[in-house]
C-alpha cells in the first residue's frame, strides 16, 4: 500500500518508548503498528483475566477476560476480538459492538477500512457479522468468509445437516455459498476460494463436483469444462474470470471456461492482476521442483529451487516484486533482479505507485532491517511492521522497536 | 467372542469381517466399463517407470514376508504375504487389463486399506528395495476413484477437504481451544502465551487434529515447554495448523496436494523460519514426503522439525533441564515414519535417556521395529474393523509383552492409538505416552536463561 497524503511526511521522528509498558503491566503481548505508524498497540494484561489494549502508553477503557487478533484498521486505529463473561465482540479503538456472540473470529474489513466483518458462532449456529449486525440466515458450519473492497461478505456454509461419518450424505453435497448471508441454491462437496471482481458484484469460487471432478463457478454458471483440480480463480474485469486448472497432472490458466494461457506447468497458483488489468502474473513451477514467475504466460529468466511465497505488483503495472526462498535464504527480485540479501526472512514489500522504489523488512540473525531499492537504510531493530512509501515515492515510513523505544522514522529516498 | 485369555491365540478367522456401507455402496454404484477405465488411467497414465521396473523385478522370493507383521500375526498364512497381496491386486488389475470384477474389488479394497500400514518394512528387506507400500497406495488410489474407500477414513478426507483438518474442528472450536490450554497453562507460568498469527516467530507449532478434539492436554504441554524454554513461537490461528492428511492414504492426491500446500503456505504467511510438529508419524511422511512433492516442492520449503528432533534440540542445548529422571520401566516404540522413514531413532534414544532412568529395548527396534498396526490410515477405517486389527497386531503385543517395561512410549499419534488399543486388548500390563508426557512430567518449570 501506499501512503496517503494528509500523513504526516514531514516530521522525521516520533518515538513511543515500548519497553516501558513491561514495567507498568504483567506482561505485553507482540505489537501491532497503525498504517500511519502514529500509534503502537499491544494487548496487555493487567490481572488475573483482565486484559485492555494500550496505545501510545493509554489503555482502552474497557477490561477484558480475553483478547485476541488485535488488527490496525482506517489509518490509525486498532479492532481487536473481546471477551467478557464468556461472550464475544469486536471492539473498535475501545469502542465495544453492541452484537455479542459466543466466539467471533476471522477479522476483515473493506478496502477504506469503514466496513468491519468477522465470522461469528452463538448457540452453534454460524454466520458473518459486518459492521455490528449480523446475517438474518444463521448456518451449522461456515469456512472461507470473505470480504470485498467494497463491504461485500460472503462465505462457503453448510446448508444441510450431515450425520457423523455419512459419506453418503457428503457426496450428494451440502456446501453452498451465501452471499450477505443469503445462500445460493447450487450445492457441491467442496467449495474453495471465493473471489469477486473489484466492484464486489460478479463471484467466482472452485468447486469439486464429485470425488474426482473440479470446476470453477462464475456467478450462476458452473463451467462446462471439468479439471483434476483447481486453484483460486481472480476476475480479469466484470466479464472475465480467470482460474488455473489442472488437465493431465499439469496446469494451465483457463479464462471464462477456455484455455487463456498456452503454456502448461508443473504448478501455477497466486493470480496476480496488474492494478490496471493489463498484466496477468502468476507463482509458476516449471520444471518440475523449479520455481518462477510467469506474466502473461511468458516465464521469467531465473528460477528459485524452494519457493515464491507472494508476487506484488506496482500500481502502474511496470514492476513485479517476488519473495523466495533458494538453497535455505530467502531473498526479493524485482522485475526479474534478485537484490541478493541472504536473509533469514523476507516481509511484504512495498512499492512507490511508479515502481521505482522498493521497500521490504527483512530479518538477519534475529533483528530486523529495512532495504530500499537494495540497499539497507536501518537495521538493528527488534521489531518492524512493513514499511510504507508515500504516493509521490519520495519517501519511506518506518516503523520499528530499536532498544526498547517505538520510531516512526521518514526516511527520505 | 474374543477374551482377553485368548487375546493371543486369535486367528483371522475368529474375527467377523464386517460389511462397510461406503464399500458396498460405491460397489454397487460401478459398471465393468468404468472400473476398467479407472484402473487403466491410473495404472497406464499415473504410473511410470518405477512402478514398471517393481512389477518386473520381483522374482516371488518370499523374504518380503517374515517382514510383515500381518504375516507374522496370522501365523504365516500366505495371503499375508506382501508379495502375494500385490499379486491378488495390482498384478491382477494389470493381467486383466482393468476387467476385475467387484467381488476382486471388494478383497482388493481390504488387502490394500487393511491387510497393509504402508509401513515399509517389507521395502527395507526386499533385496531389489521393491516398494509393496508404494503399490498398496496405488490400489488405494484406484478405489478412491471408484468410491469404494472404507467409511470412516474417506470421512476424515472428507473433512479434510472441508475445513483442512481430519476431525470436523470448526475454526472457533480451534481458537477457542488454544485459548483454553493457554489459560489452564497460566497454572505453571502465570504469564505463559500461546501466541496467535505472530508475524515473524521463529517457530511455527502444529498439531493433528485429534488434540484439539480429545488431546488437548498436548497443547497445554507443548505450550509449557515452549515458554519454559524461552522460544519464539506461534500458532495460527486458522485452517492450515492441522499437519495431518489422511488423504495421502486414500490416494486422493488432489486433497492431500491442497492440504500440504495450505499448511506450508500458512508458514509463509507468518513468516516463520521453520516448523516444529508434534508426536505424529504419518503428518511428518505427509510433509516432508508426499504432500509436498504433488506441489512440485521436491523437499519441504520450510524446514519440518519432528517432536522427538525439537526435543532432543531443547534438551541437548539446556533449554529444559530435567528436574528428576522418570523412574519406571520404560520401552521406546520407533513409528515408522520417523524412524524408518526419517531416521530419528538415535535421537530418540538419546532423549529417553536423557529424561528415563531405566530403558530397555524392545526387540527388534530402530528402522527393523514392527508397525504398531494402526499406521498407515488402517485405524482410520474406524471401528468396525478394530476386531482384525487386533489379531493382525498379535506380535506387536508379543514384541511389546517381551520387553517387561512398565511404560510404553509411542511418539507417534496413530501408534499411540494402536498400541492402546494391543495393551487392553492383549491385557498388558503397560501404560502408554508420548514423549512429550514424561517431559512434562520430569522437566523443571523455570524460564531458560542464557548464560551471559
Amino acid at each position: 500500500m501506499n501512503g496517503k497524503t494528509s500523513w504526516d511526511w514531514e516530521t522525521e521522528l516520533k518515538e513511543v518508548p515500548f519497553d516501558e509498558w513491561k514495567t507498568r503491566f504483567n506482561w505485553v503481548q507482540a505489537p501491532q503498528v497503525s498504517q500511519n505508524g502514529e500509534n503502537i498497540a499491544a494487548v496487555v494484561n493487567l490481572d488475573d483475566m483482565a486484559f485492555s489494549v494500550c496505545v501510545n502508553g493509554k489503555i482502552w477503557e474497557g477490561e477484558y477476560e480475553k483478547i485476541w487478533s488485535l488488527t490496525p484498521v482506517s489509518d490509525s486505529g486498532f479492532a481487536a476480538f473481546v471477551a467478557r463473561d464468556e461472550e464475544w465482540t469486536l471492539s473498535v479503538n475501545g469502542q465495544e459492538w453492541t452484537h455479542w456472540c459466543d466466539f467471533i473470529w476471522q477479522m476483515m474489513k473493506s478496502q477504506d477500512g469503514r466496513v468491519l466483518g468477522a465470522a461469528f458462532q452463538s448457540d452453534s449456529e454460524y454466520g458473518v457479522i459486518v459492521n455490528d449486525t449480523p446475517w438474518e440466515d444463521r448456518y451449522e458450519n461456515l469456512t472461507g468468509a470473505v470480504m470485498t473492497a467494497n463491504g461485500t461478505s460472503a462465505a462457503v456454509v453448510q446448508v444441510a445437516s450431515m450425520p457423523g461419518a455419512d459419506v453418503e450424505a457428503f457426496r450428494k453435497g451440502v456446501f453452498s455459498v451465501a452471499c450477505n448471508g443469503i445462500p445460493e441454491d447450487r450445492r457441491f462437496l467442496n467449495i474453495w476460494d471465493i473471489s469477486f471482481d473489484s466492484a464486489g458484484r460478479q463471484i467466482g469460487y472452485g468447486v469439486r463436483t464429485d470425488r474426482e471432478t473440479y470446476g470453477i463457478v462464475q456467478n450462476d454458471t458452473l463451467w462446462e469444462n471439468r479439471f483434476e483440480s483447481v486453484w483460486k480463480p481472480e476476475f480479469l474485469d466484470e466479464n472475465s474470470l480467470l482460474a488455473p486448472v489442472r488437465i493431465n497432472g499439469k496446469w494451465q490458466l483457463y479464462k471464462n471456461d477456455a484455455p487463456f494461457w498456452k503454456r502448461r506447468y508443473d504448478q501455477l497458483w497466486h493470480l496476480t492482476l496488474s492494478p490496471d488489468g493489463k498484466d496477468v502474473a502468476a507463482i509458476v513451477s516449471t520444471p518440475y521442483g523449479r520455481w518462477s514467475v510467469a506474466v502473461n504466460d511468458t516465464v521469467w529468466d531465473v528460477t528459485w529451487d524452494t519457493m515464491i511465497s507472494d508476487i506484488h505488483f506496482s500500481k502502474d503495472g511496470s514492476s513485479l516484486a517476488a519473495v523466495y526462498k533458494h538453497k535455505d535464504v530467502w531473498d526479493l527480485a524485482v522485475n526479474q533482479t534478485s537484490w541478493e540479501m541472504a536473509a533469514d526472512m523476507v516481509f511484504v514489500p512495498c512499492m512507490s505507485p511508479d515502481g521505482r522504489v522498493v521497500a521490504v523488512v527483512i530479518q538477519k540473525q534475529g533483528q530486523y532491517q529495512l532495504v530500499v531499492n537494495k540497499k539497507t537504510v536501518a537495521s538493528g531493530f527488534s521489531f518492524m511492521a512493513d514499511p510504507v512509501i508515500s504516493s509521490d515515492g519520495s519517501k519511506v515510513l518506518l516503523k520499528g522497536i530499536e532498544n526498547g523505544i517505538y520510531k516512526r522514522r521518514i526516511i527520505r529516498v | 467372542m474374543q477374551t482377553k485369555e485368548n487375546a493371543m491365540t486369535d486367528t483371522p478367522s475368529a474375527v467377523e469381517k464386517p460389511t462397510d456401507p461406503a464399500i458396498e455402496s460405491g460397489l454397487e454404484r460401478l459398471t465393468p466399463e468404468r472400473i476398467r477405465q479407472v484402473i487403466q488411467q491410473v495404472l497406464k497414465k499415473e504410473t511410470g517407470p518405477r512402478f514398471k521396473a517393481y512389477v518386473e523385478t520381483c522374482m516371488r522370493c518370499g523374504l518380503c514376508a517374515d517382514a510383515c507383521s500381518y504375516f507374522l500375526s496370522n501365523d504365516r498364512d500366505p495371503q499375508f504375504m506382501p508379495a502375494a497381496k500385490v499379486k491378488n491386486t495390482v498384478w491382477q488389475m494389470l493381467k486383466k487389463d482393468g476387467n476385475v470384477s467387484r467381488d476382486f474389488l471388494r478383497r482388493a479394497v481390504r488387502i490394500s486399506h487393511l491387510e497393509c500400514n504402508a509401513c515399509k518394512r517389507c521395502a527395507m528387506y526386499c533385496p531389489f528395495g521393491i516398494d509393496i507400500a508404494y503399490m498398496m497406495l496405488l490400489v488405494r488410489r484406484i478405489c478412491h476413484k471408484l468410491e469404494i474407500t472404507p467409511q470412516y477414513i474417506q470421512d476424515t478426507v472428507n473433512s479434510h477437504s472441508v475445513t483442512l483438518n481430519q476431525m470436523w474442528v470448526k475454526d472457533d472450536e480451534w481458537i477457542d481451544t488454544l485459548q483454553w490450554q493457554e489459560e489452564d497453562a497460566r497454572d505453571e507460568f502465570e504469564d505463559l502465551q500461546i501466541p496467535l498469527d505472530k508475524v515473524g516467530a521463529d517457530i511455527m507449532y502444529s498439531v493433528i487434529a485429534p488434540e484439539p478434539k480429545f488431546q488437548a492436554g498436548l497443547i497445554y504441554q507443548a505450550a509449557t515447554m515452549m515458554h519454559a524454554a524461552g522460544m519464539d513461537w506461534t500458532m495460527p490461528s486458522s485452517p492450515g495448523w492441522d499437519n495431518s492428511n489422511m488423504a495421502m492414504y486414500t490416494g486422493d492426491n488432489e486433497i492431500s496436494g491442497r492440504i500440504a500446500r495450505k499448511f506450508f503456505e500458512t508458514a509463509a504467511k507468518l513468516r516463520v523460519k521453520r516448523i516444529v510438529m508434534g508426536e505424529c508419524g504419518h503428518a511428518f511422511r505427509s510433509v516432508y514426503d508426499m504432500g509436498n512433492r504433488w506441489n512440485s516442492w521436491v523437499m519441504p520449503p520450510f524446514e519440518v522439525v519432528h517432536a522427538l528432533a525439537f526435543y532432543h534440540e531443547l534438551l541437548t542445548q539446556g533449554r529444559i533441564t530435567i528436574k528428576e529422571k522418570y523412574k519406571k520401566k520404560v520401552t521406546l516404540h520407533d513409528p515408522c515414519n520417523v524412524s524408518r522413514g526419517r531416521g530419528l531413532h538415535d535421537k530418540a534414544r538419546e532423549v529417553v535417556n536423557l529424561v528415563c532412568k531405566d530403558f530397555v529395548e524392545m526387540t527388534p527396534n530402530r528402522e527393523h521395529n514392527y508397525c504398531c498396526g494402526a499406521g498407515g490410515g488402517v485405524i482410520n477405517c474406524g471401528p468396525p474393523y478394530k476386531g482384525e486389527r487386533m489379531v493382525n497386531n498379535r506380535v506387536k503385543a508379543e514384541q511389546l509383552a517381551a520387553t517387561g517395561a512398565e511404560v510404553l512410549i509411542a511418539p507417534c499419534h496413530n501408534c499411540h492409538s494402536g498400541l492402546e488399543d494391543i495393551i487392553q486388548h492383549y491385557d498388558l500390563k503397560m501404560e502408554i505416552k508420548f514423549l512429550g508426557d514424561l517431559i512434562y512430567e520430569t522437566m523443571e518449570k523455570k524460564i531458560y536463561e542464557p548464560e551471559a
